[in-house]
């Protein structure tokens, strides 16, 4: 596909969109990206997954350079969980080389809605230890949070579940072109103990790896156009500075159901497009 | 947390912001340059995308490094395994690229 002026201008645009979504829910914007790219500007699924990839790299280099020394990411725990999902997308990454576009579209229609749904179950839910004190032990953590205007600590539950988690998002991050904090932000935030914004800022964290997994993969088969690429980072790293300075003044309920609406539409309309 | 983890989050930080701001303005470079004159040729932009995806890479190991100093070999081990996966990846990317 040739990219003209004003399809690079389009691109960049999506790219913003996606990027202010994907900073204010941790998300990476990918999520956003890939149905933006696939069903609105027709781009075949596997470069529409390539190109969200680069900007999910981006867009974690970005966020976590931008947070570092704010004890909101959890490096240990991210570090761990980032040997499931390195080893996830790399065989992601293989195996989408194999598999054609309207499986795709169906398994992003299902990896959507469940995750809508678990972010709503759990929209009340708050994995605080209320005592200022208390030992997060090695993979726990401690944060000053805006919102309460108070520290935060937390101790981290379910490593198992959580690795399980991370592999099956690394997986699915090179299938369809997110960062994966898809999965594992739900997971992380409902079974193992850690509050949405430190699973969001550590899950910011690990995507650069799980992407490069992927990213590298599709830019080996020749499936990363380099001009629609950079005009969709470019937007993103917009997108997203503008989503990073909103992000400590939104209150955790209405993010959660932002995120899960989005994701209800986004899962209707490629569900409707896999089915064709 | 232990002593350092500090210091180490905010070297991987300022890693990061290198990598994605050199990366960032090649391609914001390069895409002028290939708007305007489409027969140009794409380095800059080939280069911006390269390193970008080496960025995280790049972090990965700087971790290792910290960790073989710090003698934390729970994490060396762990950090080295992350590097060898992104290794195979790499491989991968070689092997489908000389079939292409």
């Amino acid at each position: 596909m040739i990219v003209t002026p004003s399809l690079a201008a389009i691109i960049f645009v999506a790219g913003a969109a996606a990027g202010t979504l994907g900073a204010l829910l941790g998300l990476g914007g990918g999520i956003f990206l890939v149905p933006l790219l696939n069903l609105g500007l027709g781009f075949p699924i596997g470069i529409a997954a390539a190109i969200s990839l680069a900007t999910v790299i981006a867009t974690s280099s970005a966020v976590t350079a931008g947070k570092a020394g704010q004890h909101l990411m959890n490096f240990r725990f991210g570090m761990i969980l980032e040997v499931a999902t390195a080893a996830g997308s790399v065989l992601g990454g293989i195996t989408a080389q194999f598999i054609s576009q309207a499986v795709l579209q169906r398994l992003f229609a299902l990896v959507t809605a469940a995750v809508a749904a678990v972010t709503i179950a759990r929209s009340n839910r708050r994995n605080v230890i209320v005592d200022p004190d208390a030992n997060p032990g090695l993979l726990g953590g401690r944060f000053f949070d805006q919102e309460s205007g108070s520290d935060v600590v937390y101790r981290i539950r379910n490593l198992p579940l959580a690795l399980g988690a991370s592999f099956v998002a690394g997986n699915v991050s090179s299938l369809l072109g997110i960062g994966g904090g898809v999965i594992k932000v739900p997971v992380l935030n409902a079974w193992c103990g850690m509050p949405l914004r430190a699973a969001a800022a550590t899950s910011a964290f690990m995507i650069g790896v799980t992407a490069t997994g992927g990213a590298m993969i599709y830019y080996g088969t020749g499936q990363l156009p380099p001009v629609a690429a950079a005009a969709a980072i470019l937007g993103v790293q917009i997108g997203s500075f503008g989503g990073l300075r909103l992000s400590p003044k939104m209150p955790i309920r209405v993010l959660k159901l932002l995120l899960a609406t989005i994701l209800a539409v986004v899962s209707t309309l490629m569900l409707l497009r896999g089915m064709r | 947390m232990k002593p350092g983890d500090t210091q180490l989050e905010i070297l991987i930080g300022r890693v990061l912001r290198i990598g994605v701001v050199t990366s960032t303005a090649c391609l914001a470079v390069g895409l002028v340059l290939a708007l305007v004159q489409p027969q140009s040729s794409p380095a800059l932009l080939q280069a911006g995308i390269v390193l970008l995806i080496a960025t995280p890479a790049a972090r990965v190991v700087l971790s290792i490094v910290e960790y073989a100093i710090a003698k934390d070999r729970l994490f060396l081990i762990l950090t080295s395994i992350v590097f060898l996966e992104l290794v195979a990846g790499a491989v991968a990317a070689l092997v489908f690229h000389k079939r292409i």
